[in-house]
């Protein structure tokens, strides 16, 4: 192998660097200032690694302005949704997915172009509907309403029947010559199959849950119903004045989605890569 | 083949696949559907969520009414400018880290997770980290005057409507740049090294190479990407909505989004709000239908 100019090398680790210290600057920033007093926050020029820890932060993020601990509830309120949003995500995509790529009934390819059409209506052109739908089954203010719009997604029947079409069909025949049931063949055949799709697609609608604002604006009214996004956007405009706080917040409504990252940072990139090879 | 022989058996089968596909099919009905169908018919009717009087049938007055308001263009060019602002720094910069760490060899991994942690974060919380930042004792004032050397100018990145539009294009930026690093990369390493191996024997340096063959093979990546980001762009809420709620002025960033929440949701004009999702939603349509149109004929054979 040819060595490259040692000068190209160069510039490449400068901008590389460089684009390391842009991204993970306010990152740290907000680690080390959740452990500050306000008055070190603002301090020019700002000191990265705060004198001693000041978990005071902490019990105020968490106590909330009012002391009423809103945030636990808030918090719990986001896993839940997200999880069964994720779960079911995953159920329905994949026996979509499934009974889109391997029967042949009439009218099954209309069916997936219907639901490819989906993809097209942006979730914010039929929030304004969808709140009304809501309202009139009388689910403001409940768990059904935070999840029902959000129970399967359209990626996700799409990606479980591209991951299931190079499935060999002779594992599906085997079983069915063995007398298997056909939601038996789904249950034992085709999901533990499909593992990295399906951890792809839970860790999509998980995060897509756990960053979800606009949906919760709308139909949590009541604080007990609100999720993390909302409680931050609240605890920001009324504590604006108390950084150390705010960023302690922040902090800890990442740290469920850093443990997933570490823990699946795998299927987190593939999950991103996808649509790089979205063709065929 | 399958059509030939139709036993029993089969059809039996294909029962059982039309049952699995009917739970997917009522949800797309009740929630996507017609959800679409009625913003198409809400915005036809003068309709106040909480108003007894029932709604009044005003044909396109909604759309005449946004078309000619100047409240709405704002909000088109608010969208509009944050879009544009936002994706071509993206895909440019993005493209560009993307083949600069396909170059490295070590202590790639490491960086691509770097790059892409911020993305991991929600909105929201991106948001309110850089509030803090734009503060004006913050770190955005203290970088700025260090690099410009103009020690202790606040630059008003809020009360300054240039600056607070920069400002939420640069937590976009910042959140998704890694997000779209990764996809390129997944892009570049599905060109084949023998490629690059060829053209070096030929002579051809980096440079070239990037140029000649990457950029090339690399096009359907790049619409996919630019119309991806796009499309988010044309969607933005959390950034400008946190913002304005924080005390930054409305009038700069009041993108559609937003203006749709404030009118269906605050001023309780469904009908208005019906109308303007329709617009979004025709805009986005044309971008998705572009995106369609130019990934099928970009097929690349190597």
């Amino acid at each position: 192998m040819k060595q490259s100019i040692p000068i190209q090398r160069i510039i490449i680790w400068i901008f590389l660097l460089g684009a390391l210290v842009f991204i993970m600057a306010p990152m740290i920033f907000m680690i080390s200032a959740s452990f500050m007093p306000a008055s070190d926050i603002v301090k020019m020029p700002y000191r990265w690694i705060p004198r001693g820890i000041h978990s005071e932060n902490f019990v105020k993020a968490v106590a909330g302005n009012d002391g009423t601990y809103i945030f636990i509830r808030n918090l719990l309120n986001s896993l839940i949704v997200a999880s069964v949003v994720s779960f079911t995500t995953v159920l329905i995509s994949s026996l979509t997915g499934y009974s889109l790529s391997k029967f042949s009934y009439r009218g099954r390819d209309l069916l997936f172009l219907m639901i490819m059409a989906t993809m097209m209506i942006p979730f914010e052109a039929i929030m304004i509907p969808l709140y009304m739908v809501v309202t009139k089954l009388g689910l403001q203010n409940s768990y059904q309403g935070l999840i029902l719009p959000f129970l399967v997604n359209a990626f996700g029947v799409f990606m479980m029947r591209q991951y299931l079409i190079t499935f060999p069909d002779e594992f599906i025949d085997a079983a069915r010559v063995d007398g298997m049931s056909e939601f038996a063949i789904y249950r034992s055949i085709i999901l533990p199959n499909t593992g990295p799709a399906i951890a792809t697609l839970a860790i999509l609608a998980f995060r897509s849950q756990w960053d979800n604002l606009l949906w919760p604006l709308l139909v949590a009214q009541t604080e007990q119903m609100k999720t993390i996004p909302l409680y931050i956007v609240k605890f920001t405009a009324e504590m604006h004045t108390d950084e150390g706080a705010m960023m302690a917040v922040n902090l800890l409504a990442s740290i469920p989605m850093f443990v997933l990252f570490f823990a699946l940072s795998k299927y987190f990139v593939s999950g991103a890569a996808v649509y790089s090879s979205r063709k065929g | 083949m399958s059509r030939q022989k139709k036993s029993s058996l089969k059809h039996h089968q294909d029962r059982w696949g039309m049952l699995f596909v009917l739970p997917a099919l009522l949800f797309f009905s009740l929630f996507n559907f017609y959800p679409i169908f009625n913003a198409l018919f809400t915005s036809l009717f003068r309709k106040k969520v909480l108003s007894l009087k029932p709604p009044m049938f005003i044909g396109l007055e909604n759309y005449t009414y946004l078309l000619t308001s100047a409240d709405f263009w704002n909000s088109i060019r608010a969208t509009a400018v944050f879009t544009l602002g936002t994706f071509v720094p993206l895909l440019i910069v993005s493209l560009l880290l993307a083949v600069f760490i396909s170059q490295v060899k070590r202590g790639r991994k490491f960086l691509q997770l770097a790059y892409y942690s911020p993305a991991v974060l929600s909105s929201v919380v991106a948001a309110a980290i850089w509030l803090l930042i734009f503060d004006p004792r913050g770190l955005a004032n203290q970088w700025v005057n260090a690099i410009l050397m103009t020690p202790g100018v606040d630059h008003n990145w809020f009360s300054n409507s240039c600056m607070v539009q920069f400002a939420t294009m640069l937590v976009y930026f910042w959140k998704y740049v890694g997000y779209f690093i990764i996809i390129f990369i997944a892009g570049i390493a599905s060109i084949p090294v023998t490629l690059y191996e060829a053209a070096r024997i030929d002579g051809s340096g980096n440079w070239q190479s990037f140029w000649k063959i990457t950029l090339p093979l690399l096009r359907p990546t790049v619409v996919l990407v630019s119309i991806m980001s796009m499309l988010q762009c044309l969607k933005t809420f959390s950034t400008q909505y946190l913002f304005t709620q924080s005390g930054a002025p409305q009038g700069p960033i009041n993108v559609i989004t937003m203006n749709i929440y404030n009118t269906g949701i605050r001023d309780h004009r469904i009908g208005r709000a019906s109308a303007m999702s329709i617009i979004l939603f025709v805009i986005m349509l044309f971008f998705t239908w572009l995106q369609f149109k130019t990934t099928k004929s970009d097929e690349v054979t190597y």
